[in-house]
């Protein structure tokens, strides 16, 4: 068992330092790629063996439950069509001069290090070194957010590091103050921060001092997943990184903070009653969603435009998590991962655009459907995919969102989030639209798809299709998931 | 209360109405010798109070009674103040109103009434004067109250006999954190409220960088040497204050007497000399600071009255 | 030691802490500002000293002893070095707020702190506990430091004080987390800073000089 819970973690690690050694080669790409597809078997290997239950490793160190193998499972996925697609991608870089041997050589080694810092941050059972992990995703990013060098790019580097170190500390203020708690509740100073521990000690944690952690925690989490109030930095750092490190952005890191989130919301739960964080997830859920929704509409840019929509599909997770039901923390875990597939498609997509417009800007591309039938087929599936329709799976992960919503007495919030939704779906379809129809025009550039990246796209493109046509064993993990974080019927 | 405790109060009158002109003299002085001047002697403001006092009095055309009155108002506020505050002994008559909020209002009832005079009389100068001193004072008020509520936080009690009498039982408590801070507010508060360098130049000539000059600029004669030796009186009192409230040994008890009378006055004298000697030499080395900086220099001592605030109410909670 | 000198040596450091955050709001200059984080991190490396002398503890004055290396030589050093490549630009551009107000909200952001922590004091009242204010105020004020400035350098030095103080609260109210977290933290916010240093000096590279009001392309 200790393996196969060191494995999604050291293998990544391993190609880190593979790459830090030879620099930017086929062969550390590959190990790279190879690497991430490790995290995605080690996590179906993992819930294979553990079942209903919740298995440790490591000395409770690490812990596997259904949570943990589902985030891995996504982490896996959109890993592995991100690193396939970033050989073909850096290597177009290089060719273009886009970027030099060193930024090459930078991107290679930190891409790997993302990838095991995330994958701690799913499998910690110590929730101070599940905050760790997650402080440690923002260093590793940091640099691939400026990886272009541009002015653009220095300043999303910029807002991206301030904002969410600021959040990432008020969460350590948050995880101290837990600590304070349990210690006070009766756990040892040893294991005071192990997630079991916290979970048995629960009803017993001070409600005053937990709300105020709870409150911490939620701010400072919620700035990693892109929520309002620490949400500035999402469009800027989301749309000037390369495409495959958005991908990975949008469609796994925005994610794994919120499960941090969520295992947060398990122990409060029990120890202040569901209220506190209801009403505190559903307000910064649908503001969230509401300036997502805002900007959306005034978009120019193609980046940022899908940036924004990764923000308003985050609110809609966190307004699914207020409802609280097993039902909702299922849905919401399939939205997790449909929308990661589905955003790392159409970022991949967006890059090669950017590679062939030299921009990024809506107006620039037109009539992508009949220019590259690849190129505009990814595209489209990714955008129909976002757009919530069937026979994708977030049509029925939204679906039974409004169901939860609803079944938990909470129809106002549907409602509204409802209708930010449509405002949401308006703003992609006329902008996708623009984008993908119409007649070609002679002077738009060719668009060139190397190999990795075609055939991450066609992954992606199979993946999306089978994940909407069925969830298959997945469903049975969502629904174990849920029970393990206490969700009511 | 008893008969040497009212002439002790007296006393503290007396002395601070005699020895003010002298320790404004002896500031300059300092100053003088520090700047390489000879300087005009210890006993010079008295030699000015006479010539002014033997002056035709003036009284321009327009102002009421208002400016007629104000300095009798300050003076006589001032010495209301020394004859309450504990200098020479703790057992004042008046120790019943001594408490931090009487004495913090009739200082703020001189400024005011200076105040006053300065629009009264109608010049733009005047106003000028009056509109510097009032953003400066609404800033220092507050701090005064907060930096000796501070002080007055372990011992439960703003009675400033009852502060002082806390701060001679138990000499650590001038080193704890709220104290230190409360000092450097209060020194900050006393510069600002007394007119000296870096708040303002009591020796400047120049209308537009003045402060407390420029209120009185319409004052002669007798009226003008009134307003003076207030003044002179005012910086004396505090001074003796401060020093009282952060190293009160040497002063006399509540039943004094006559050789711990005696004893209080030369201490009390020791420890305004030497407080005064220090400001002047400080002042040696600062610049006046632009008007506009004043407002962030107060608000800097009223955050650091307010911590010590904090401070000694964390002090006292855990004890 | 005896309680009373414990007591006293702890309000002093936590009052010294404080004090240091305050006068970083109030100065403007950025030698000035990093000489003045300086100090901070030595009063926040007193408090596991005195704690660990109290309690016979080696592993808190460990602990101690790196906060203090890293903490007040290592972080001030590395920042004194980027301040010390900036060119006539050493004094601090007008903040956005400026300073008698900035001063008046940090006495307001005490007195918040001070509502804030009442439930962790009641939890329990110890002397340690007490000085918790203390340290939130500084978290507070930090905050507000790194929204209200206009150059790089003094938003690093606003998170770095965050960091303290989050520190300080860590050690007043458990003596500490788990030593594994500790390093970890510590860990992260040398890199944080090593991060902020290198795009301190790309952004001079790219922008020729480090205010952020230069940081506006990027809108909607």
């Amino acid at each position: 068992m200790n393996i196969l819970l060191l494995a999604p973690i050291l293998a990544p690690l391993t190609a880190a330092v593979l790459a830090a050694l030879m620099g930017w080669r086929r062969l550390s790409a590959s190990v790279t790629v190879l690497a991430a597809l490790s995290v995605l078997i080690s996590g179906a290997a993992i819930g294979l063996r553990v079942g209903d239950g919740a298995q440790f490793g490591v000395g409770r160190l690490l812990r596997a439950d259904a949570l943990s193998v589902t985030m891995l499972v996504v982490i896996g996925t959109v890993g592995t069509l991100a690193t396939w697609a970033s050989v073909g991608y850096i290597n177009a870089e290089l060719a273009h001069g886009h970027t030099d041997r060193k930024g090459a050589n930078l991107y290679g080694m930190l891409v790997p290090v993302f990838l095991a810092a995330m994958a701690l941050a799913v499998l910690a059972n110590n929730i101070g070194v599940m905050w760790v992990a997650i402080e440690a995703t923002t260093v590793a990013t940091a640099f691939l957010v400026g990886h272009r060098r541009t002015r653009a790019s220095l300043e999303a580097t910029w807002k991206y590091v301030v904002i969410c170190s600021v959040g990432i500390a008020l969460a350590f203020l948050g995880t101290v103050l837990l600590y304070f708690a349990s210690l006070h509740a009766g756990a040892s100073s040893s294991n005071a921060l192990d997630f079991d521990v916290l979970l048995t000690h629960a009803a017993q944690l001070d409600p005053a001092v937990t709300r105020l952690a709870a409150g911490l925690l939620l701010l400072g989490y919620g700035a990693k997943a892109g929520l309002v109030p620490f949400h500035t930095w999402l469009a800027d750092a989301h749309s000037q990184s390369p495409a495959p490190v958005s991908a990975l952005m949008s469609g796994v890191l925005l994610s794994v903070a919120f499960s941090a989130l969520l295992r947060v919301k398990a122990v409060v739960d029990l120890a202040l009653g569901t209220g506190f964080l209801r009403i505190g997830l559903l307000i910064v859920g649908l503001l969230t969603m509401l300036v997502a929704a805002s900007l959306l509409v005034v978009q120019t840019d193609f980046k940022r435009m899908l940036a924004y929509s990764s923000m308003e599909n985050m609110g809609l997770v966190a307004v699914a998590a207020a409802a609280g039901t097993k039902l909702a923390i299922a849905a919401l875990l399939l939205h997790v991962l449909a929308h990661g597939i589905g955003k790392a498609l159409v970022f991949l997509a967006a890059g090669q655009l950017q590679a062939a417009h030299d921009s990024t800007a809506i107006d620039d591309v037109t009539a992508l459907l009949a220019r590259s039938r690849l190129v505009g087929t990814a595209f489209a599936v990714g955008l129909v995919v976002l757009l919530g329709l069937p026979p994708f799976a977030m049509f029925a992960s939204e679906l039974s969102i409004s169901r939860a919503l609803a079944g938990a007495h909470l129809e106002w919030a549907l409602a509204v989030a409802l209708l930010l939704m449509v405002i949401a779906f308006a703003a992609l379809v006329l902008n996708g639209a623009r984008m993908l129809l119409g007649p070609p025009d002679e002077s738009s550039p060719p668009i060139a798809v190397p190999r990795s990246v075609a055939g991450a796209l066609i992954t992606g493109v199979i993946l999306s299709v089978v994940l909407g046509l069925t969830a298959g064993p997945l469903t049975h993990l969502f629904h174990t998931a849920a029970t393990l974080l206490g969700a009511a019927e | 209360m008893s008969a040497l405790g009212g002439a002790a109060a007296a006393l503290q009158v007396v002395g601070v109405l005699a020895g003010a002109p002298l320790v404004v003299g002896g500031m300059r002085q300092v100053r003088a010798r520090l700047e390489g001047r000879t300087g005009g002697g210890i006993a010079q403001p008295w030699r000015d109070l006479r010539k002014q006092l033997r002056k035709q009095q003036i009284t321009p055309r327009g102002t009421t009674v208002v400016f007629a009155l104000a300095p009798a108002v300050v003076a006589g506020s001032t010495l209301l103040i020394a004859a309450i505050v504990p200098l020479i002994a703790l057992g004042s008559p008046l120790d019943s109103v001594a408490d931090l909020f009487g004495v913090v209002g009739l200082l703020f009832l001189g400024t005011v009434a200076l105040t006053l005079a300065g629009l009264d009389t109608g010049t733009a100068f005047g106003g000028m004067g009056s509109s510097r001193e009032i953003t400066i004072a609404a800033l220092v008020e507050p701090t005064i109250l907060l930096a000796v509520f501070a002080l007055s936080v372990p011992g439960h009690s703003a009675n400033l006999a009852a502060i002082v009498t806390g701060t001679t039982h138990n000499p650590g408590q001038v080193l704890t954190p709220g104290s230190l801070l409360a000092f450097v507010a209060l020194i900050i508060v006393i510069i600002a409220e007394t007119g000296r360098l870096p708040v303002d130049n009591p020796t400047t000539h120049l209308e537009l960088t003045m402060i407390h000059e420029a209120m009185i600029l319409e004052y002669a004669g007798p009226k003008l040497a009134l307003v003076e030796w207030a003044s002179a009186m005012r910086l004396t009192v505090l001074l003796a204050l401060v020093a009282n409230l952060f190293l009160p040994w040497g002063i006399a008890g509540a039943d004094p007497s006559l050789l711990t009378i005696v004893l209080g006055v030369a201490a009390i004298t020791i420890k305004v000399v030497v407080l005064a000697s220090l400001l002047a030499a400080g002042e040696v080395f600062i610049a006046k600071l632009r008007l506009f900086r004043v407002p962030e220099l107060l608000a800097g001592s009223f955050l650091l009255a307010l911590l010590a605030v904090t401070a000694s109410y964390v002090l006292a909670a855990s004890n | 030691m005896t309680q009373t000198t414990y007591t006293g040596a702890l309000d002093l450091a936590a009052g010294a802490f404080l004090l240091a955050a305050v006068l970083i709001v109030w100065r403007r200059e950025l030698r000035a500002i990093v000489r003045l984080l300086a100090w901070q991190g030595t009063a926040l490396a007193a408090i596991p000293l005195i704690e660990g002398v109290q309690q016979r503890d080696a592993a808190l004055i460990t602990v101690g002893v790196i906060v203090l290396l890293l903490k007040a030589l290592a972080l001030p050093v590395l920042l004194g070095r980027v301040v010390g490549t900036e060119v006539g630009e050493r004094r601090e551009s007008t903040p956005l707020v400026n300073t008698t107000a900035s001063l008046l909200i940090t006495a307001g952001l005490t007195v918040l702190a001070y509502a804030v922590t009442r439930p962790i004091i009641a939890l329990d009242p110890t002397a340690a506990t007490r000085a918790v204010p203390a340290s939130f105020a500084v978290i507070l004020i930090a905050i507000f430091v790194m929204v209200s400035r206009r150059r790089a350098l003094s938003q690093a030095v606003g998170f770095l004080m965050l960091d303290n103080g989050i520190a300080a609260t860590a050690f007043l109210i458990t003596a500490g987390v788990p030593l594994i977290v500790e390093l970890g933290a510590s860990l992260d916010a040398l890199f944080a800073v090593l991060v902020l240093g290198v795009l301190t000096g790309r952004m001079r590279r790219a922008f020729g000089d480090t205010d952020l009001d230069q940081l506006r392309e990027l809108r909607d």
